[in-house]
């Protein structure tokens, strides 16, 4: 009676735990024979929801934890390790430290618009979760528009973090938030740009009919369009705040930005969907460049949502690795690095899917041949656009600083820094000796 | 969909669009009124959905709560703080008001005159792809114009915020200026004149 036709026995049974969309279905079912329609969608509705928030909850934690710990390794000390076994219970520590503390609000903040943030910044957080799939029918919403869903869900969230860094009434968050639209609307040019090739390649804008498009063709997107997906993980990067391209909550620079204002557990708030972005956008990478539940038939023998969850690890990892070693990028080179060198660069590999994918359909080229030469030359076009920016092309901003930046142009603090460098042949600390 | 959920679904949606909306002229603080509009604006993607039109849903969110939002908040944001919110008196409200009639006059008379049919088939499933041929095919002239017209705005943007080499040589001397308490004349720096021997006001 449980069974899909064509499968017997274990497959599709309740505890076929390779597809975990069978239990939601068996329950659905379950619930249709003596319920009414709308118990079912929304006892439906409620697992999908519960179940994000189930799993993502406590991977945040360990994930604080995994982080730390890594970055510590980068940074060549220890870490947390006091607090629990090798540090585990760290993150427990600090979340218990977050929701005891007082939570302040300055008093010249627009208190309505102040407390709205650290909530609101959650609904995009975990609708972006929605449309990630597991598997082939694990998503919670596949939608035909999905990777458009994405795109708007993850746009909103700028908004929220403008309304933080506006009601907070503090000349750096202001600065923090406004950076933070700047970026955000600047970097989600290369990331549109990077998914329209993949949507223009694979004919869908499913996320699912990406994935299975991989699946189909026996190809992983980074190997046809390797620049694209390099380009997407630091937009992404960008996008998350993530320290190469973390300009808008610089410590050095703006205290913390946007949030600056924020303590107790509203801060913590922000920091947890922050790590929760970082997690998904991860997902996605893995889903859209690295072929997502799929691997080569290996789907075949473990589950699709592990091999998912072991690409997003390994992602994820990148992302942390590119957090611990690269400095971070000043708000101008992040500026001109985006439209100078990710747009062009996305622009140029669009291109190159409308002409690959129209000789493939209209022409009628075979698959299994052509893509493996247009492969090849995609990734020697993609080597020599990264070698004609390195050597030619480099925006001046970008360049090496041959004299000390920013010195004549502003004042106050640099005014040091500027007489320095006026009298430079003769380079001498004395300042303001008279 | 069952019904009850349907008409759940479509009456706090048009609520919250037509509450966001009122609460757009009520709001005297300008960035409260672009939250309001937000809100409405979100109200409207709903009821594409339960239009079944998510494509059109999806791209609402993005262009108008994603973009055309953050836009006008960088135009408050660069606006003078003197300028930015609702005045206070009522002295436009007048001429406002006649236009928001005409306007409303208009758009019902539209509406009523308009002999709306009732589809009855089930809605399009595939609707990006079908917006999409129908984009290439029937609509291509006014969307190649629409194409042109965007570049032609963004090359104009652009040359309009463009800092010529010589304005940013008179401001960066003029900011030199300011440091060294010296007088300026942005003559100077287009014309500049023979240079002097190197002078030495900071060694005392």
């Amino acid at each position: 009676m449980m069974e899909i036709a064509g499968l017997s026995g274990i497959l599709g049974a309740w505890y076929d735990f390779r597809d975990l969309n069978n239990l939601q279905r068996l329950i659905t079912e379950w619930i249709a024979d003596w319920g009414p329609d709308w118990l079912a969608s929304i006892v439906t509705g409620l697992l999908g929801a519960l179940g994000i928030l189930g799993v993502i909850g406590p991977t945040l934690l360990v994930l604080i934890w995994v982080e730390r710990k890594v970055i510590a390794r980068f940074q060549q000390r220890y870490g947390p390790n006091r607090v629990g076994p090798k540090g585990l219970l760290q993150p427990v520590a600090d979340a218990v430290k977050l929701i005891l503390k007082e939570q302040l609000a300055p008093r010249a903040a627009d208190k309505l618009i102040f407390f709205l943030p650290p909530v609101l910044i959650f609904i995009p957080g975990i609708l972006i979760w929605g449309v990630l799939p597991f598997g082939p029918r694990m998503s919670v919403a596949d939608l035909n528009v999905g990777v458009l869903f994405l795109l708007a869900v993850s746009g909103t969230a700028v908004l929220v973090i403008f309304m933080a860094g506006w009601s907070s009434n503090n000349k750096y968050a202001l600065l923090g938030a406004m950076r933070a639209v700047a970026m955000s609307i600047s970097y989600e040019v290369p990331m549109v740009l990077a998914l329209l090739t993949l949507v223009v390649f694979s004919g869908t804008m499913s996320i699912n009919g990406i994935v299975e498009w991989q699946q189909q063709e026996d190809v992983i997107f980074i190997l046809l369009f390797p620049l694209t997906a390099l380009v997407f993980f630091f937009a992404a990067s960008a996008e998350l705040n993530r320290t190469p391209a973390d300009i808008s909550e610089a410590e050095s620079e703006i205290v913390a930005g946007y949030h600056t204002e924020y303590s107790g557990m509203r801060f913590g708030l922000f920091y947890a969907v922050e790590l929760g972005n970082t997690l998904v956008v991860s997902g996605f990478i893995a889903t859209f460049f690295l072929g997502g539940w799929w691997l080569w038939g290996l789907d075949e023998w473990v589950p699709s949502w592990i091999i998912l969850l072991a690409k997003t690890g390994a992602v994820y990892f990148l992302l942390i690795w590119t957090r611990g070693t690269l400095p971070r990028l000043r708000v101008d080179q992040l500026m001109s690095l985006c439209w100078k060198a990710l747009v062009p660069a996305t622009l140029l590999f669009v291109v190159v899917a409308f002409v690959e994918r129209t000789l493939l359909i209209s022409e009628g080229w075979d698959t299994t041949i052509a893509l493996p030469i247009m492969a090849v030359i995609n990734i020697g076009l993609s080597l020599g656009a990264i070698m004609l920016f390195a050597r030619v092309a480099r925006p001046a901003d970008l360049r090496r600083p041959a004299r000390i930046r920013m010195a004549g142009a502003e004042i106050g603090g640099l005014r040091a820094a500027r007489s320095v460098a006026a009298r430079s042949e003769e380079p001498q600390f004395q300042v303001g000796g008279d | 969909m069952s019904d009850f959920g349907f008409h759940l679904a479509f009456w706090s949606l048009a609520a919250m669009t037509i509450g966001g909306a009122s609460m757009i002229m009520v709001s005297r603080n300008l960035i409260h009124a672009v939250v309001w509009l937000v809100l409405s604006m979100l109200g409207v993607a709903g009821l594409y959905l339960t239009l079944s039109a998510d494509f059109i849903a999806v791209v609402q969110v993005l262009i108008y709560v994603g973009a055309i939002s953050v836009l006008m908040l960088f135009a408050i944001m660069l606006t003078p703080r003197a300028e930015r919110d609702n005045s206070s008196s009522l002295k436009t409200a007048g001429p406002a008001g006649v236009v928001v009639i005409m306007v409303m006059i208009a758009t019902f008379w539209v509406a009523i005159d308009t002999d709306w049919g009732s589809v009855r088939e089930v809605a399009l499933t595939d609707q990006a792809r079908l917006i999409g041929e129908s984009l290439i095919k029937h609509y291509i002239l006014p969307f190649e114009i629409g194409a042109v017209l965007l570049t032609a705005a963004l090359v104009g943007a652009i040359a309009l915020a463009r800092e010529d080499d010589e304005d940013a040589a008179v401001h960066a001397a003029s900011l030199q200026a300011e440091l060294d308490g010296l007088e300026f004349d942005p003559v100077d720096v287009v014309d500049p004149p023979i240079p002097a021997e190197p002078e030495s006001e900071a060694r005392s």
